[in-house]
């Protein structure tokens, strides 16, 4: 492709040029043919009159003529010399230099160019035609040697023209080849393969600089995808290493039907874990913005007093206040996901907070907009950790200080925006957190 | 052998505890970080298992802070990341084996066993004292192609005084090595052991050491 580009703009410039030199070259030539010729007739038509003053009358009409010493002078550089011929008004040959270049018939006046000869005709007061020519030998062959002057200059022109065009074409591709070659690198699985670019505005650097931005958008997004594959499966290797591990000591020897019964619950509650796991990660990859997901007119209040009388005992358990104050509010959604985004900011609302600490939950209606705001007295977020609580798989306290696998608020997010909604957070460490999930109010 | 166990995940602890037990090692567990670098720096454990994700502390910082303060017991890690960086991490950092979820108990145990041979200076997993061969991998003694029968324990006194032949074992080694912190014995408890295990073995091969210990002679 490279190749073929770099050709192309050979091609093409050679074209260009050469039309270019052979339009120059020509209006040279014609351009030294003109001014030679029109010399070349001036000469002639002094000729003429140089044998029209050496024209004498007769009585019966006709006339003598004595050649003036002149126009014997009158004998160019080139060698090239002056002939004349002399008719009589009956058109019969009176006189001529030079028998083998005289026309047979009389010609008409006029200037013109015959067998390679230059010849102007005029007539005398009626009486007389004179010609004076010159053979064009001289001449055609001065025109000759500009001619193959000029060609073989334009030739060596046109070459060094090529040589030129084949190395500039060269440096303009280059950032071609290198774009090329990165891009073949991306392919073959390097993502961090960057294009070089130099400090040019040039239109290739453009391309290049665009394509770079391409290629770091797309491996960030390599990059979180294999990241959240490998958060998945590390979420998923503990339980299945309890699995294998408790199965595999099941079955080393015999054991009592009490030991068994404890190996397999124990298996059961992994799977159920594991399961879990599988339903939080599919509940994160599959779009929920679907229109057929079930969607139907609800009012918020009630799936945010469920979640409320769900979570009592476990605000009673770490000795929390809930407080809530609810508010009517008309939204379009799926129950089961809501109540899930809702239970879960309230769940974190409650296990951070301190003991004899508050959740109060409360709703509002803004134009356009049902707003829930779930503000606890708990520990908080530091500002370093605030930016990323809604990323997958990520937790607060990196060593698990708490159970869960850092999908919650992920899951939030994702359900909340489905939605046509946002959730933000804001915290001050040790005094409390504070999350707004904002939902679109369906008129009526 | 006394090996220290460090886990949060419950199910999983105790499936390890349970499990290694009955293979005959004694077993203490902490469940996170703090409470690992706490008691590995207390008790000369034999050997320990690091889980990587830990609560308050995690099992690399851990790690870093026991070699820090110059522990030498033989560590393997549990990690639940398979990739190279994790695991190279865990070893750079003076871990001595590592293993990833889901793992197989028999492999487990296996390289336990391999890491404490190594830590005694012997890859070797057969050890012959006189005319018996004590087969450490397949935890059977033999005298002349006949199998000894032993308890757990009494296996365990006579593996730890072969591995340490010409060495005086003290009785405290012998009761830290054989029971975990859940279990108050008294020193004579050994005594009791090793009184079994000269029935069956033959009396000359343990000496006695009076008021220090046991030693089997080079």
């Amino acid at each position: 492709m490279l190749r073929s580009l770099r050709a192309t703009l050979l091609i093409w410039y050679t074209f260009v040029l050469v039309i270019l030199i052979v339009v120059f070259a020509s209006t040279v030539t014609y351009q030294y043919w003109q001014s030679l010729i029109q010399q070349v007739d001036a000469d002639l038509v002094d000729a003429t009159s140089v044998l029209v003053s050496g024209l004498t009358p007769d009585i019966d009409g006709t006339f003598d003529l004595n050649v003036p010493d002149s126009f014997r002078r009158s004998v160019p550089d080139s060698g090239d010399e002056t002939y004349y011929a002399v008719w009589n008004p009956r058109g019969e040959l009176v006189d001529q230099s030079e028998p083998l270049a005289t026309p047979r018939s009389m010609p008409a006046p006029g200037v013109a160019t015959r067998l390679g000869r230059r010849e102007v005709v005029v007539d005398v007061a009626g009486r007389a035609r004179i010609l004076a020519g010159r053979q064009l030998d001289s001449t055609y062959a001065a025109v000759r040697t500009l001619g193959l002057g000029l060609a073989s200059s334009g030739a060596l022109v046109l070459a060094l023209a090529l040589i030129g065009g084949f190395f500039l074409a060269g440096r303009a591709l280059a950032p071609v080849a290198r774009i090329s070659r990165t891009a073949g690198a991306m392919i073959g699985g390097d993502l961090d393969a960057r294009i070089p670019v130099k400090g040019t505005a040039s239109e290739l650097e453009q391309v290049a600089r665009a394509l770079n931005e391409a290629f770091d958008r797309l491996s960030v997004a390599v990059d979180r995808q294999r990241q959240f594959t490998a958060d998945a499966s590390h979420e998923l290797r503990t339980p299945l290493a309890t699995l294998r591990a408790e199965f595999e000591w099941a079955l080393t020897r015999p054991r009592s039907a009490d030991e068994y019964k404890a190996s397999i619950e124990k298996g059961q509650r992994a799977v159920e874990r594991m399961s879990e796991l599988a339903d939080r990660l599919l509940t994160l990859v599959s779009p929920g913005g679907r229109p057929d997901m079930g969607r139907s007119a609800l009012n918020l209040a009630t799936v945010v007093s469920a979640s409320v009388d769900l979570l009592r005992p476990l605000a009673v358990s770490h000795s929390v206040t809930l407080e809530a104050t609810y508010a009517d509010a008309p939204i379009s959604g799926v129950r089961n996901l809501l109540a899930d985004a809702i239970s879960n900011l309230l769940k974190n609302a409650i296990e951070y907070n301190r003991p004899g600490g508050t959740v109060s939950i409360a709703m509002a209606n803004e134009p356009g907009w049902v707003v829930t705001t779930i503000r606890d007295t708990g520990i908080g977020i530091s500002a370093e950790d605030l930016s990323r609580i809604f990323e997958r798989f990520y937790r607060v306290d990196r060593s698990r200080t708490r159970g869960g696998a850092g999908l919650g608020l992920a899951i939030v997010k994702s359900v909340i925006e489905d939605h046509g909604g946002s959730v933000t957070c804001s915290s001050t460490p040790d005094v409390g957190t504070e999350f707004q999930v904002r939902l679109p109010r369906v008129a009526g | 052998m006394r090996v220290l166990v460090v886990e949060d995940e419950k199910d999983l602890a105790d499936t390890l505890v349970r499990a290694l037990t009955e293979e005959g090692f004694a077993i203490d567990l902490a469940t996170d970080g703090d409470e690992g670098l706490f008691k590995i720096a207390d008790v000369a454990y034999d050997a320990a298992v690091l889980d990587v994700m830990l609560p308050v502390m995690d099992g690399w910082t851990l790690l870093e802070n026991a070699r820090a303060r110059g522990i030498r017991t033989p560590v393997l890690m549990l990690t639940a990341r398979d990739t190279v960086e994790d695991r190279v991490r865990g070893l750079n950092l003076g871990a001595d084996d590592y293993l990833v979820k889901p793992f197989a108990l028999r492999e487990l145990v296996a390289r336990l066993h391999a890491l404490v041979r190594r830590a005694y200076g012997s890859p070797v997993p057969r050890i012959a004292v006189g005319d018996l061969v004590i087969d450490t991998g397949a935890r059977r003694v033999q005298r002349n192609g006949v199998t000894i029968e032993l308890t757990a324990r009494e296996y365990a006194v006579l593996e730890l005084l072969a591995r340490s032949r010409g060495r005086l074992v003290t009785r405290t080694r012998l009761c830290q090595s054989l029971y975990n912190e859940d279990i108050d014995i008294t020193s004579n408890v050994v005594d009791v052991h090793i009184a079994a295990l000269r029935k069956k073995i033959g009396a000359d091969v343990i000496r006695t050491r009076r008021g220090e210990g046991y030693i089997i002679e080079e």
